[in-house]
């Protein structure tokens, strides 16, 4: 099972040889506390390409978060810049969708209204957005389902509505925040198969969030590494394995490496977590649905 | 449903309002169209109901319109400039002229003969039984004119008493209470404090100073001096309403009549009524005379214009004269 | 079952208080008044000072009153208030229309009606927009703030100058009772919107007015349908004294003028009656926002 060091080699030069879709630079957050500011990111710098799936992992009050939120658009960086395909990032756009640990589904609409919601908003006539997002729920094995109301599915089902409603509108890069970790483990299993699965199918570039270092080296081609206090990088780590497939098992010696020298990272790294919790000073409503 | 459009043009006109609130300014009285006259509950203005649901005004060749309203409410109307005349006591026409929006008292309707009364607990006999004791009164009404004018007859001054204002509604309540030993009430309400005093008596009523409260239709100047020819069809119809409640051989119907408009049993009625002296046009005209004293409505006037002015209901003394027309309900 | 009992106790209470003699009863009612001149029949006097007249009259050989104990006027009993309601179910043909509850009932309900569209017109989608931009919050929201401790009924008299006696004015006082009530409890409503929500509409492409009308509305109006109710029952309260405005209509001048003349059992019945109109059409509401909204059926 396990692939030859030149196998893997070979295959981490094809991938930075793609074009880079994603690329963070310089990029710092502050936010303002009680004596002045303090440094949520401090000059993060990382680039992700073309159909490659990055997983970011780092202990509690890392930022890695604040990361994601600041690709998306929604939180404002302090300092340095985020490129996607080369251009600069302002607010939320259609090339970045994300998928929230909480689902956020819309309760008002069915599941086929929640996938057509991003195509309704890029002004698609009505017929087309449907049957467009037909596909979609097709690619996640919920076609059946178009029509029921998010509350009647269960919580695996909800996610890949999700999933789907953030694939429709054809973005560059998926951004997922810990989209597994409300799920329960054998149903986390398949949705990661699943999320794999559609992964190869389509032309998209994935930045996962994870606290689970297993999920982590199951799914990623690269990880990165984040530390806490201020939040900075510590290692872009390649997974020694091929393709990030639902084949890869923790038993791979090779894997199981990667792991441990994860979890030493993060180890050494917890010791230093600040007594002071992190929290994201913006948008109170949100912050019980994320568990750092 | 006939009143559903004037449900969506009230509903229309309260957006437009709401919009732009003072925008619109009052509509004057129109010149032509029905006289609008505001009439509340009180024997001596039910009276015109009986005109009303009779077709008399029809009759006599005048259209009027009787809005029913609460009394206060219909003083408001009145001010605002909404109808052309109110149903009032001669005192509360100096109330609103004060206040910038002058009327003419140009006819009587009645003055009240007993109705209105201070009630004095049980063992009490005479107002002078009330010195150093607490009144439960509507201050600045005309239970507080009653008490004063009695007061002075008997001697006394308001000094002499202790006023504690209340709501006249409130009198019944008030007067079971201990440490109150008479309150200032008219009819119905003053037949309910009594009924609930066992041994309360009146000490002093309206019919022992007949002339202290005339009740009058007060009319805007500017719809008198327009149309003064209706007004006097108007009051012919007066006459006729007197006579037909008067007349023993009528009264029950007009009674019936009268209750159904306030809404209690006709036996219950009469009551109200008799307090209540109606006046003719013939003897409206001999108190439309200027004289002292409360056989004249000047007299009365002039004394519930003193009054106000002591009881602070507004500063300045009225010219008493110019709140008065007797052109039509004068002697000829 | 706890539903129905919270209805029977009370009613227990009244009849209880009503019909056994020796849990209140403070007064009597008199029967014959015998010899007391100042008694008269129907008469409600005290129980002791009755008593003393009782035994006055009888020592002195005169016919001594009777009577049978009561209650205060104010309070009448329940099969009294049943009588009136009855009676107000079949009014007699000549009755005025005024008396008639029925009617008197439906002027007030087409008050009602037209006051709070009017309200609701402009106050929800103002509360909306307060709720979602901050800046329209800001600007509006301290007067409308300041505004709502004004007394509606002060109103009254500019209200009849403006805009005449009848309907108007009385629809007046009730949309400004409830309008800026209104305004504020919608605004923050809206701010209790699911942020979430709105991320994930955001990351989708909706911006502005769009974000506002596709999923800030969506997302709070079954919080907002039950602010509307709450709102109803406001607007209600406001009737009491709109209708006291120009010329007098409606179910609260039907209330006032019995009571002025001291029918309480009419009052009773006519109040018994609003509390039906009101309870039965929230019930009704409720229902209709769980048909309206079914998604809440679990999340709520």
């Amino acid at each position: 099972m396990s692939a030859s060091p030149d196998e893997v080699r070979a295959r981490f030069d094809r991938l930075k040889a793609r074009e880079p879709i994603l690329q963070v630079r310089g990029l710092c957050k502050t936010v303002p506390a009680k004596d002045g500011e303090r440094t949520i990111l401090n000059d993060v710098n990382f680039t992700t390409h073309r159909r490659e799936f990055l997983c970011v992992v780092g202990p509690s009050g890392c930022g890695k978060s604040t990361l994601i939120r600041t690709i998306a658009g929604l939180e404002e960086a302090s300092g340095g810049e985020i490129l996607v395909a080369g251009q600069p990032v302002h607010g939320p756009g259609p090339d970045r969708a994300m998928v929230f640990q909480g689902y956020t589904l819309f309760p008002w609409l069915t599941v086929l209204g929640n996938v057509m919601f991003g195509l309704r908003m890029a002004d698609k006539p009505k017929e087309e957005a449907a049957r467009e997002a037909r596909q979609w729920l097709d690619l996640v094995g919920l076609e059946p389902y178009a029509d029921a109301y998010p509350h009647t599915l269960s919580g695996g089902m909800k996610q890949r509505v999700a999933i789907a409603r953030a694939l429709a509108i054809q973005p560059r890069i998926l951004l997922m925040d810990e989209p597994f970790s409300a799920l329960d483990a054998r149903t986390r299993a398949r949705m990661q198969a699943y999320l794999v699965d559609i992964w190869r199918k389509i032309d998209v570039t994935i930045v996962f969030i994870t606290h689970d270092l297993d999920e982590a080296v199951l799914l990623a081609d690269r990880i990165l590494v984040l530390k806490t206090g201020p939040g900075e990088v510590v290692d872009l780590m390649e997974v020694p394995a091929l393709r990030p497939a639902a084949g890869r098992t923790l038993d791979d010696p090779a894997l199981r490496a990667t792991l441990e020298r994860l979890e030493g990272f993060i180890h050494a790294h917890e010791t230093v977590v600040d007594d002071e919790p992190v929290t994201p000073v913006v948008r109170l409503a949100s912050v019980a649905e994320e568990v750092d | 449903m006939g009143s559903a459009r004037h449900f969506i043009r009230g509903a229309a006109l309260a957006l437009l309002a709401l919009v732009a609130i003072g925008a619109t300014a009052p509509k004057a009285s129109a010149a032509d169209g029905p006289l609008r006259i505001g009439y509340s509950d009180w024997p001596g203005w039910v009276a015109w109901q009986v005109a009303i649901d009779k077709g008399w005004f029809k009759e006599s060749g005048v259209d009027v319109d009787f809005e029913w309203f609460d009394y206060s409410a219909s003083m408001d109307a009145f001010g605002a400039g909404k109808i052309d005349a109110v149903t009032v006591t001669n005192g509360d026409t100096l109330v609103m002229g004060s206040g910038g929006s002058k009327g003419v008292m140009i006819m009587l309707t009645d003055y009240s003969n007993g109705n209105d009364m201070i009630i004095g607990k049980p063992g009490l006999k005479k107002l002078t039984d009330l010195k150093g004791k607490k009144v439960g009164l509507e201050s600045g009404l005309v239970e507080h004119l009653l008490l004063l004018n009695g007061l002075k007859k008997a001697g006394m001054t308001d000094a002499d008493v202790e006023i504690v204002n209340v709501k006249t509604n409130d009198t019944p309540q008030v007067l079971s209470d201990d440490a109150i030993s008479a309150v200032g009430a008219w009819q119905p309400v003053a037949g309910q404090a009594m009924k609930g005093v066992p041994g309360a008596k009146p000490l002093y009523t309206s019919a022992d100073q007949p002339g202290l409260i005339y009740d009058v239709v007060t009319v805007s100047p500017t719809s008198f001096a327009g149309r003064k020819d209706d007004w006097a069809k108007v009051m012919k119809v007066w006459d006729k309403v007197v006579a037909f409640i008067t007349d023993p051989k009528t009264q029950p119907d007009a009674v019936k009549i009268m209750a159904a408009r306030s809404g209690v049993p006709p036996e219950e009625y009469v009551r109200y009524l008799k307090g209540t002296k109606l006046l003719s046009l013939a003897e409206g005209a001999k108190v439309f005379k200027d004289a002292d004293g409360f056989g004249s409505l000047y007299g009365s006037t002039r004394n519930a214009d003193d009054f106000n002015v002591k009881a602070g209901v507004y500063k300045e003394s009225q010219d008493v004269k110019s709140y008065i027309d007797p052109s039509l309900a004068g002697a000829k | 079952m706890l539903g129905v009992l919270s209805f029977v106790l009370p009613l227990a209470l009244w009849s209880a208080v009503s019909y056994a003699p020796f849990l209140w009863h403070p007064l009597v009612e008199i029967t014959d008044p015998g010899d007391v001149a100042y008694y008269s029949k129907g008469m409600r006097a005290p129980a002791d000072a009755f008593a003393e007249e009782v035994e006055g009259m009888t020592a002195s050989g005169q016919a001594p009153p009777q009577g049978i104990p009561a209650n205060p006027v104010y309070l009448p009993a329940p099969h009294e208030v049943a009588l009136a309601l009855w009676a107000a179910a079949t009014p007699a043909a000549d009755a005025r229309e005024e008396f008639r509850l029925s009617s008197s009932l439906w002027h007030s309900i087409q008050i009602i009606f037209w006051a709070f569209l009017i309200s609701s017109a402009i106050g929800v989608p103002l509360g909306i927009l307060c709720g979602s931009y901050s800046a329209i919050g800001r600007l509006t929201e301290p007067f409308v703030e300041f505004f709502r401790y004004l007394p509606a009924p002060a109103f009254g008299a500019l209200c009849v100058a403006v805009l005449g006696i009848y309907d108007g004015p009385k629809i007046a006082i009730v949309v400004i009772g409830t309008f800026f009530q209104q305004v504020l409890i919608i605004a923050g409503t809206t701010r209790r919107a699911d942020y979430a929500l709105l991320e994930a509409a955001q990351t989708l492409g909706a911006r502005n007015l769009r974000l506002v009308r596709n999923v800030v509305v969506p997302a709070v109006l079954p919080d907002l349908y039950n602010d509307q109710r709450i709102l109803l029952g406001w607007a209600w309260t406001y009737l009491i004294v709109a209708e006291l405005v120009g010329t007098s209509s409606g179910i609260t001048f039907f209330i006032t003028q019995q009571a002025r003349y001291q029918h309480f059992e009419n009052v009773y019945a006519a109040i018994f009656i609003l509390g039906i109109v009101g309870f039965g059409s929230d019930l009704l509401l409720a229902r209709l926002g769980r048909w309206l909204f079914p998604w809440r059926r679990t999340t709520a």
